[in-house]
């Protein structure tokens, strides 16, 4: 039987590229759906993405990424879906490279995988100034919890199971992604990192501004830290 | 020592008679509003016999105005926290609605189309 994945698309004010990011789910082709999670944008994002055919969840509130993302786990719990994909609403994602996460999530058996950026020809000092924020928070959930990650903030990802029924039950809300690595060594999942070429922002500007780095990253430490002693 | 005393009935009155109002135009709710009821009380218990001030003062050995000072502020940064953990408690279950909500619109559009279709 094949496979069904269920890409979850977080998206607030995207309209602009919401919809090539939808269009190219559906090339995939049949078992990959879109599952675009509308977080109270004001702009027309919901009803562009209904009409190039996604499945779209509006959230009356605006609850950020976390909120968003954990709303499509408790979908492809319900509706039985076998993998999970998170893809961002900025088509920053290479969505072709869906059907590579979930091989690997099979392939391995693995309850979570990671599509890590390598390559970022962005400015160079804004890139210089998040590639060090970055690699203190890996360096971080190294020395916590003995897990190499390269790029811990990535959203790209894939996930089974297992590891949906986790998340839609208890998912961080504050920065998902690294804190859910947290998480995810609490549950013993078994993680993969696998290596991808990203493109840069092709519309709106990112949630992570150069300025905002070096805050971000205390923040996001000080929360994973919390996330250690954390009662389940 | 008197007009003080009357002064600090005034606070505690007005501070009861706010709370009171509060609760009757439903704008804070009793859980909370207990908390204020007992505030004031204190206050007024304070007004009445203002022998308590120089008693705790010899119970604690606060003998000065910053000591009391003190007493307030960290009365203030509990009340902070309990806010704070009340907020949080409020947060989770706004989550929790807004997920629901659009996930059961969702299922009604998704069955009102099969439906019309």
């Amino acid at each position: 039987m094949k496979q069904r994945v269920a890409v979850i698309v977080p998206a607030y004010n995207e309209e602009h590229s919401i919809g090539g990011v939808v269009r190219k789910i559906k090339a995939l082709g049949e078992g990959y759906h879109a599952i675009v999670i509308n977080d109270n944008s004001n702009d027309q994002t919901s009803l562009i993405a209904q009409q190039e055919g996604a499945i779209v969840v509006d959230l009356p509130c605006n609850l950020g990424i976390g909120g968003a993302v954990q709303t499509g786990f408790r979908y492809a719990l319900a509706n039985e879906y076998d993998v999970c994909v998170q893809v961002d609403g900025d088509g920053q994602h290479p969505t072709e490279k869906v059907p590579y996460l979930s091989k690997t999530l099979n392939e391995e058996k693995c309850d979570l995988v990671i599509g890590s950026r390598f390559v970022m020809k962005t400015d160079y000092d804004i890139s210089c100034m998040r590639r060090i924020g970055i690699q203190i928070i890996s360096l971080f959930l190294w020395l916590s919890t003995g897990v190499s990650i390269k790029d811990p903030t990535s959203g790209f990802r894939a996930t089974n199971r297992k590891a949906m029924g986790l998340f839609a039950k208890d998912y961080p809300q504050d920065y998902p992604e690294p804190q859910s690595l947290i998480f995810a060594h609490k549950y013993r999942f078994k993680v993969k990192e696998v290596s991808i070429e990203m493109k840069n922002r092709m519309h709106g500007t990112s949630s992570i501004t150069s300025l905002k780095a070096g805050y971000y990253m205390i923040k996001v430490l000080l929360a994973m830290f919390i996330d250690l002693f954390k009662k389940p | 020592m008197l007009r003080m005393q009357i002064f600090v009935g005034l606070i505690s009155l007005a501070f009861f008679v706010l709370t009171f109002e509060l609760i009757r135009k439903r704008i804070l709710r009793e859980e909370y509003a207990i908390l204020w009821l007992f505030t004031s009380l204190f206050i007024a218990v304070l007004s009445l016999w203002p022998k308590m001030v120089p008693l705790i003062s010899k119970i604690t050995g606060f003998y000065y105005v910053t000591a009391l000072l003190l007493i307030v502020t960290i009365f203030l940064i509990a009340m902070l926290m309990h806010f704070s953990t009340v907020i949080s408690r409020i947060k989770d279950a706004n989550k929790e609605l807004t997920q629901r909500y659009g996930l059961l619109e969702l299922r009604v559009r998704e069955m009102e189309q099969n439906k019309l279709g």
